[in-house]
């Protein structure tokens, strides 16, 4: 990835693996190279906004829920962490 | 080529992949180099022969793997390349023209100040050749090299 480029990280690697698909299997759904997505899921490569949009039309989720500027949080922990008590 | 090395040059790790294109544009102009020195030694002219043999075949070899790397992404030959090749094709055709105006820009000035220190430079088949056969050989395979040069180490597909 070209030194400017800022980091787009990305949740690919565990949806993939919730789908049970290979990289090759990802790739042949979105028309691309299996090595493409490889690079995007180390952070070596930023996808095109067509390529994002296509990965996020794919795991029917919104573009922001796979890509984003700052680090990710844990999947688990969005979705199993306890709501701040509310007082009584 | 088999599949399997053709495999295992697809997933050769960019350290590895960066000492092969070194070797493929050094191996050449050093072969001529030592093939110069060794002519005024009196070594057996057979061992010079073999030596500068060896060193060639290793440059081969190296342009060999440099060019069946790129291969299909660089000429535009494979029948789907998707926009992350072609950004890489585009950086490669960059580089190798940086690094081609590089070459030519060191040439033009060591041949300059070679000339103003009272020297003269006589063309003829043994100066000619080599150059001739540095343009044949190095042009076209620079965009070659340089994407193997610049791409990060691959991810196996089945994972």
């Amino acid at each position: 990835m070209p030194d400017h480029q800022r980091k787009v990280h990305n949740r690919l690697a565990v949806l993939r693996a919730e789908r049970g698909l290979s990289r090759k299997q990802l790739a042949d759904k979105l028309g691309i190279n299996y090595q493409t997505i490889g690079y995007i899921e180390r952070g070596d490569y930023n996808p095109s906004l067509e390529l994002a949009l296509a990965i996020a039309e794919l795991f029917r989720l919104p573009v922001e829920a796979i890509f984003s500027l700052t680090p990710m949080t844990l999947l688990s922990e969005e979705i199993f962490s306890e709501p701040p008590a509310e007082p009584r | 080529m088999s599949t399997t090395t053709t495999r295992r040059i697809e997933y050769l790790p960019r350290s590895r992949r960066r000492t092969l294109v070194a070797v493929a544009l050094a191996g050449y102009p050093v072969a001529l180099a030592v093939l110069a020195a060794l002519k005024h030694t009196g070594l057996n002219r057979w061992l010079i022969l073999a030596v500068f043999l060896l060193l060639l075949l290793t440059t081969v070899a190296a342009l060999g793997v440099g060019y069946r790397y790129a291969r299909g992404r660089i000429d535009g030959r494979r029948a789907r390349l998707d926009e992350r090749d072609l950004a890489l094709r585009q950086q490669a055709y960059a580089l190798s023209h940086r690094v081609l105006a590089a070459i030519l820009i060191a040439v033009t000035a060591i041949t300059e100040i070679y000339l103003t220190n009272g020297n003269t430079l006589r063309l003829d088949a043994n100066t000619f050749w080599p150059a001739a056969m540095w343009v044949i050989v190095y042009i076209p395979a620079l965009p070659s090299l340089m994407l193997a040069w610049i791409e990060e180490t691959g991810q196996p597909a089945d994972a």
